[in-house]
């Protein structure tokens, strides 16, 4: 037992803390959650909370004994729900087998192990997320597009506008729950929101996409709307990403940057930005893992669909992006290809193993992209070398398939889980008939 | 005899032990010594730099005391004496004396200052100063006293007075730090608001320090009167802050030692000073065993003495009930593994502390029976080891003998480290490696021929000693608990060594307790040789996956074998017999299990050479004699599967000791073993028709080993997969000798697969033409007919691996004549055939693996597999085998490398396969070893991954890693199967899963 955990128990006798929600996060990035009393709270900090693994996704177990939750008292937080007195707490937990030993199928886990491995090589894993969401009137009729809950555009301010409140109760929200909020404001489409979190490493930046998610969803039910964090929602409007900014620190330097180097970017950064490219169509199972991921992709503008770089350029898959010469210390390279539906645990995992390959590979950094990659043709994108990311899930699922990178760092387990759990979704799309084809077919054929 | 006097002086300084005559003779001059002075140099560690400190001595000494110094030799031999054996085994410490001259009478007069005289003068030395001017006052004082201290360890006997020194250091150590906190106090503003107590842990905690080493301390502080806490602690923060650099710091006096406080609560992360009530509510709620353990030593020795009481008052109770923790056996079990195993490679073979058979090693040992024990017994609750020893001899803990040599071994290992540490006076404890050193600290420690030799022979057999420990006082008292032992040894009551068993890693300590008292009661020699044996064995079991079953397979086998002599006696005397068995027993359920229907075959933990493999024509005559000792043939079968059972036992053995030298030399011991057994069973077979039916056989009979048989890959537990051949004499009635040959092959699978005392070989005929529907035995003929048929060149593919394993020879021969132009068809075999084969493989694995089976775990059908690997050769044989004779064997991995060689596969791919392959087979023995029966599928239990991953070669406790590593081979593996056999390219976009 350490401090910390003395002071989860204490804060719990003095706030009247009547539960303790241990969360934990299944393969696929649903959240989910066991309560306990604070009188159990001292047994989960030494024994860990049993539980029967094979009823979460892809926990099934790989031995035959229980499984435990393991509290980690770094993420204690006071849950700020409104109707929630007496209070309710909660923090994140670690999977383990009986004896100790982590499980190899706990995403959480997977994030550690490939954090260790760079920590290794001296290296701590930075991040910093822009969360896109869309909020919708709750009344949806079946069949039909979902209402956005206003048609404002980039930057408008909405005069009382629904997402002006929602923003302000979810941003203090988040506050109390200690997430820092960065900058907010309103995203191209109808009804869309974006909220930054601020840099943190990566294994808080993970935890913090799960709560945000939840506390987003609780705070549109409170005002009477629903959020989505689903890539694409509706077909003529931009979808949710979640571009993430990341980077290298040895200590307390930035290791990519450089003072001179072009952009100011070092052979650290450079690597790193190659292996993400080098390794991205691979790893787009796991950083767009929905069906509609591909949507999203696909669809344009800011999306990106193509294996590329440029120093500005939002049509590129990484952004280099402009910071004052003199801070060296925000050095950092922004990721554009996750959307916000992604399990942010095994999706930071795969980044970061496919940029520390690059590093210790040495692969070259392929030339900037210039000009806006969508308004080349195929055949010039093709000449320049720029390489499309997969088409679909199915395409994405192939890639992955073969990627010795991904199941390394997933671990065998994680790794075939997902991958079968994946080919029963794409299964499960092939099989309906969609209004596309009822529209397009029925009556000309 | 005329000798002149300079060769005389000069043979003196010789016999002296002096290194370098020729340099001391002037200094001699020097200090004008009479001739009979360099006798009494000859105690000296290294004379010659016993002469050169006394010179230089004199040379910075006054005129006025010269003279008395020159008349110390005459005057006060023993105080010369002292002076003698202080420079000439201390440079560190000649040089501080040159430093300080006058300090030569403290020397000459060494005595051991009382507790109370060291604190008062070191603090009076130290005054009411502050800074570097302090600082060098207590250096000054504190080396004044160290240096007496090391005349009087010097001159006198160095083991029996051990106790004595190491507690003069330790007193020494706590004057010390009494005048640095004096020193402290006169530097912190506000200092009166604060009362503060320094608490000793680790060896000086003990009274056991040594010269030079850190010294561990917990601070506890109060405000004094009505002060704030909360100030009163900032205060006592700077006090101790001041304290720890009044000690470490280097002046231009040098340093003491580093004062540390890293076993305080929460470590280096807590805050420096804590009050006692803190320091309970962090014990009481959140400290681990071992911290505990590190509180045995505790013991206030400067500062605020009510304090000290109060917080020891406050503490010591709690020490003694972490035994009763959650977890408790556990983390002593950990911290017992992190001991043994924190072995630092590179300088282990100089160590004096560090690794088994270490002072570490005692210490640790000795603490974790006082944790154990001493929750209730209260006489167990000694600081010091050497006291703690006693105590636990006393108390019937540890036996008397072997407590009193281990207090012999912990004294001279604490003495040579002494004597090292006062060289140079640094903090070491590697053991030196020149010459000129080693001899130095060969005769520090009293040796005098030939020093150098043998202080390293006499630091190698007590660390012998020592590496016994375990045994000694972890194994043997346990058997006190149950038989009568003499009066030498312990006498651990039963519910302690239920404790102890416990501790030790066995899950059922009654049933521990039950055994090695069914082992060891009585008087008879047995039961007094096992008395003897079983502390070690224990050890052994303790330190594999399943103590409990080693131990109880050792009783079965004792019971079954108590009468037999040679037994114990093997065990007793066999260089590593009873190791090997102990280690097997505790870590396979297999051998266990064969050992307990024939316990004489433990004859083979007898030596090495008993393990060896029998060779296949030794196996044979084995075989042979076995049925010529019978008449009667039920008898003579009984007798073959005997014989094979022996041998399966010499085999796992050997595979279990890391014997055999690779996977292959396994296989072929296991081929050979089935290939006799039949060879075996079918002469007996045949005799046996010969005498039912009164007539010779009219027919000659061979037997082909197909599959893993075939391809001499056999594993335990494998069945032998065959197909059974005849061919009637010339003139012979066909019908009979049909008839016949039935009778025969039907006998030999009878008395093979049936179940009975000795393990079944099952004998599988199901890959002959028409399978179950066909006839068991055909003529030759027959299979020519029947080969002919066929059309489609697939058909051919079992027949890749077919070996004449058994009977006649000849007709062997004529079968492989038969079968080679199918199975490596001339220009190959067609797209078409390939086709079917694909498919075959296909819908073998959409229906072969068992239900509830797990395609990625399953050895032989899942993916990557043995199969996956197998088929993959099999067809490249069937293209390729006319073009490239080197493919046309019946093996795996043989052809396998071929196939790289001619490029039919890139070598990379080949490894991949190959690694699946044999990872999946030794996974698979491996199992078979450790359950006792056959296992097709990577275990679901980590207990049964443990005791295979410990088979394979891994650490205790490397069982959840096992999973991960096949996984992931075989998924490579997978992916070249994909590619090579059935011929997808994965990047040609294809959906191969189309349906899911």
């Amino acid at each position: 037992m350490d401090r910390q955990q003395e002071y989860v128990l204490r804060t719990i006798e003095e706030r009247d803390i009547r539960f303790i929600r241990l969360w934990f996060t299944d393969v696929l990035g649903t959240l989910k959650s066991v309560a306990v009393a604070p009188a159990e709270l001292e047994g989960a900090f030494t024994e860990g909370i049993g539980f029967d693994g094979s009823s979460i996704e892809g926990l099934a177990r790989v031995f035959e004994s229980d499984m435990l939750v393991l509290p980690d008292a770094d993420t204690f937080q006071v849950l700020p729900w409104r109707g929630e007195n007496p209070g309710t707490a909660r923090m994140f937990c670690d999977i383990r087998l009986p004896d100790g030993s982590a499980s190899q199928a706990d995403p959480r886990n997977v994030l550690q192990r490939a954090l260790t491995k760079a920590s290794d090589k001296g290296l701590t894993f930075y991040t910093h997320p822009e969360i896109e969401f869309y909020l919708f009137e709750q009344n949806m009729r079946p069949g039909e597009p979902p209402t956005p809950v206003d048609q404002a555009g980039f930057f408008d301010h909405v005069p009382h506008g629904t997402g002006h409140d929602f923003r302000r109760s979810a941003i203090s929200m988040l506050e109390q729950m200690g997430i820092s909020v960065e900058f907010s404001h309103h995203e191209a489409g109808p009804g869309q929101n974006e909220i930054d979190l601020r840099y943190a490493d990566a294994l808080s930046t993970a935890d913090n996409i799960m709560t945000f998610r939840t506390v987003i969803k609780e705070v549109a039910l409170e005002q009477g709307v629903f959020a989505s964090f689903m890539p694409k929602p509706l077909a003529d409007a931009p979808g949710s990403g979640m571009h993430t900014h990341v980077s290298l620190f040895e200590g307390d330097r930035n290791a990519f940057y450089e003072a001179g180097a072009p952009y100011q970017l070092s052979s650290t950064a450079k690597g790193f930005i190659a292996g993400i490219l080098h390794h991205a169509p691979e790893i787009s199972a796991v950083t767009n893992q929905w069906v509609n991921s591909y949507k999203r992709i696909w669809s344009g503008a800011e999306a990106p669909a193509h294996v590329s770089w440029g120093h500005n350029n939002r049509s590129a898959m990484v952004r280099v992006p402009m910071y004052k010469p003199a801070k060296g210390q925000s050095a950092r390279v922004e990721v554009r290809s996750i959307d916000a539906s992604a399990n942010p645990y095994l999706a930071y995992a795969v980044v970061l193993a496919a940029g520390m390959k690059g590093i210790e590979e040495g692969y070259e950094l392929p030339p900037e992209a210039e000009d806006d990659v969508w308004n080349l043709t195929d055949r010039e994108r093709r000449a320049m070398g720029i390489d499309p990311l997969p088409a679909s899930l199915d395409h994405a699922i192939h890639l992955m398939e073969g990627s010795e990178l991904v199941a390394e760092t997933l671990g065998e387990h994680v790794f075939d889980f997902f991958l079968r759990n994946k080919r029963a979704e794409w299964a499960g799309y092939r099989d309906q008939v969609t209004q596309f084809e009822l529209d397009q077919y029925l009556k000309r054929l | 005899m005329n000798v002149p006097r300079e060769q005389s002086r000069r043979a003196a300084l010789v016999r002296a032990g002096f290194a370098e005559p020729t340099r001391a003779e002037p200094m001699l001059d020097e200090l004008g010594l009479p001739a009979d002075a360099i006798a009494t140099m000859s105690r000296a560690a290294s004379p010659d730099q016993a002469l050169l400190g006394l010179v230089r001595l004199r040379e910075v000494l006054p005129d006025a005391e010269k003279g008395s110094f020159a008349a110390l030799f005459a005057d006060d031999p023993d105080g010369w004496a002292r002076l003698v054996a202080v420079t000439g085994a201390s440079a560190a410490l000649t040089d501080r004396l040159v430093r300080h001259p006058g300090q030569w009478h403290d020397v000459a007069a060494a005595r051991i200052a009382s507790r109370e005289e060291l604190y008062a003068a070191l603090t009076d030395a130290v005054g009411d100063r502050t800074g570097t001017e302090a600082y060098d006052a207590l250096r000054v004082a504190y080396f004044r006293q160290l240096i007496q201290i090391a005349a009087v360890d010097l001159t006198g006997d160095g083991i029996e007075q051990f106790p004595v020194i190491a507690e003069a250091l330790s007193d020494l150590a706590g004057a010390a730090l009494e005048a640095a906190l004096r020193i402290a106090r006169n530097t912190v503003p506000d200092e009166q608001t604060c009362r503060l107590s320094v608490i000793a842990m680790g060896k000086c905690g003990g009274r056991e320090l040594n010269y030079i080493s850190d010294v561990d301390v917990i601070f506890v502080a109060e405000p004094a009167g009505d002060a704030d806490e909360d100030e009163a602690l900032a205060v006592g923060t700077k006090l101790a802050t001041e304290l720890m650099r009044a000690c470490s710091v280097a002046t231009g006096e040098g340093s003491l030692w580093q004062v540390d406080p890293a076993l305080r609560p929460e470590g280096k992360q807590g805050p420096l000073v804590r009050t006692v009530a803190s320091h309970r509510n962090y014990y009481e709620r959140w400290a681990k065993t071992w911290e505990f353990q590190a509180l045995l030593k505790a013991r206030p020795i400067a500062g605020d003495e009510e304090l000290g009481a109060a917080y020891l008052e406050v503490i010591q109770p709690m020490v003694w009930r972490a035994a009763g923790r959650d977890h408790f056996v556990e983390d002593v079990q950990a911290m017992r593994r992190r001991v043994e195993q924190h072995l630092p490679a590179a300088e282990a073979d100089r160590e004096l502390k560090l690794g088994k058979g270490g002072l570490r090693d005692i210490e640790f040992s000795v603490q974790l029976l006082q944790l154990v024990h001493g929750r209730t017994d209260d006489r167990l609750r000694n600081r010091s080891t050497l006291a703690a020893m006693e105590s636990l001899s006393r108390g019937g803990y540890i036996g008397r003998v072997d407590a009193h040599e281990l207090d012999h071994a912990y004294r001279q290992l604490r003495l040579l480290e002494h004597r090292i540490q006062l060289s140079r006076m640094r903090r070491t404890h590697l053991m030196p490696t020149g010459e000129g050193d080693l001899r130095a600290l060969g005769r520090a420690v009293g040796l005098r021929v030939d020093a150098e030799r043998k202080v390293v022979e006499l630091w190698r057999s007590q660390s012998a000693q020592v590496r016994r420990l375990h045994e000694r006082i972890f194994y043997r008292p346990l058997l006190s608990a149950v038989a009568r032992l003499s009066a030498d040894d312990a006498r651990l009551s039963p519910e302690s060594a239920r404790d102890r068993f416990a501790a030790l890693g066995f899950r059922d300590s009654a049933g521990a307790i039950r055994h090695i008292e069914a082992l060891t009661s009585g008087v008879s020699r047995r039961a007094a040789i096992q008395r003897t044996l079983l502390p070690v064995m224990l050890q052994w079991f303790a330190e594999e996956v399943d103590p409990d079953l080693g131990l109880l397979a050792f009783r079965k086998l004792s019971d079954a074998l108590g009468s037999t002599p040679w037994f114990l006696k093997m065990l007793r005397d066999e260089g590593r017999a009873a190791e090997t068995l102990a280690r097997v027993l505790a870590g396979s359920r297999y051998v266990g299990q064969l050992l307990e229907r024939a316990p004489s075959a433990v004859s083979v933990f007898g030596s090495r050479e008993a393990r060896r493999p029998l060779s296949r024509d030794q196996l044979n005559s084995t075989m042979r004699a076995a049925i010529q000792r019978q008449d009667d043939d039920d008898a003579a079968l009984l007798a073959i599967r005997s014989a094979r059972r022996n041998e399966l036992i010499r085999i796992a053995v050997a595979e279990l000791s890391g014997e055999l030298e690779d996977l292959d030399a396994l296989e072929i011991a296991l081929t050979d073993l089935a290939a006799a057994t039949l060879q075996g069973a079918l002469d007996l077979a045949i005799r046996h028709v010969e005498k039912e039916s009164g007539t010779m056989l009219s027919t000659s009979i061979a037997i082909i080993g197909m599959g893993r048989f075939g391809g001499r890959e056999l594993g335990f537990g494998s069945d032998a997969d065959v197909m059974f051949v005849h061919d009637p004499l010339p003139g012979a009635d066909a019908g009979i000798a049909q008839a016949q040959a039935e009778q025969v092959v039907g006998y030999l699978r009878t008395g093979l697969s049936a179940s009975g005392p000795d393990p079944a070989l099952g004998v599988d005929a199901d890959l002959r033409p028409e399978g179950k529907a066909g006839p068991i035995v055909r003529t030759l003929a027959s299979y020519a007919g029947y080969y002919e048929r066929w059309s489609e060149g697939w058909e051919a593919q079992a027949l890749l691996r077919a070996t004449p394993v058994a009977g006649d020879d000849e007709l062997g021969s004529r079968f492989t004549g038969l079968i080679d132009p199918l199975r490596w068809p001339e220009g190959g075999i067609s797209e078409k055939a390939v086709r079917q084969i694909r498919t075959l493989k296909a819908r073998m694995e959409a229906e072969r693996i068992p239900r509830g089976g797990d395609v990625r775990t399953h050895f032989k059908l899942g993916r990557g597999g043995l199969s996956d690997v197998e088929w993959t050769v099999q067809l490249a044989q069937l293209e390729h085998a006319h073009e490239i004779p080197a493919l046309r064997h019946p093996g795996t991995i043989t052809p396998l490398r071929v196939m790289a060689e001619h490029d039919l596969i890139s070598l990379r791919d080949a490894a991949a396969l190959r690694e699946s392959w044999s990872l999946a087979t030794r996974l698979r023995n491996a199992s078979v070893l450790w359950r006792g029966r056959p296992v097709d599928a990577l275990p679901s239990n980590l207990t049964d991954a443990d005791g295979i991953a410990r088979i394979l070669g891994g650490p205790v406790g490397a069982g959840h890693e096992l999973g991960e590593r096949y996984l992931r081979v075989a998924r490579r593996a997978r992916a070249v199967v994909e590619r090579e056999f059935y011929g997808t390219d994965p990047d040609d976009g294809d959906d191969f899963e189309p349906t899911r």
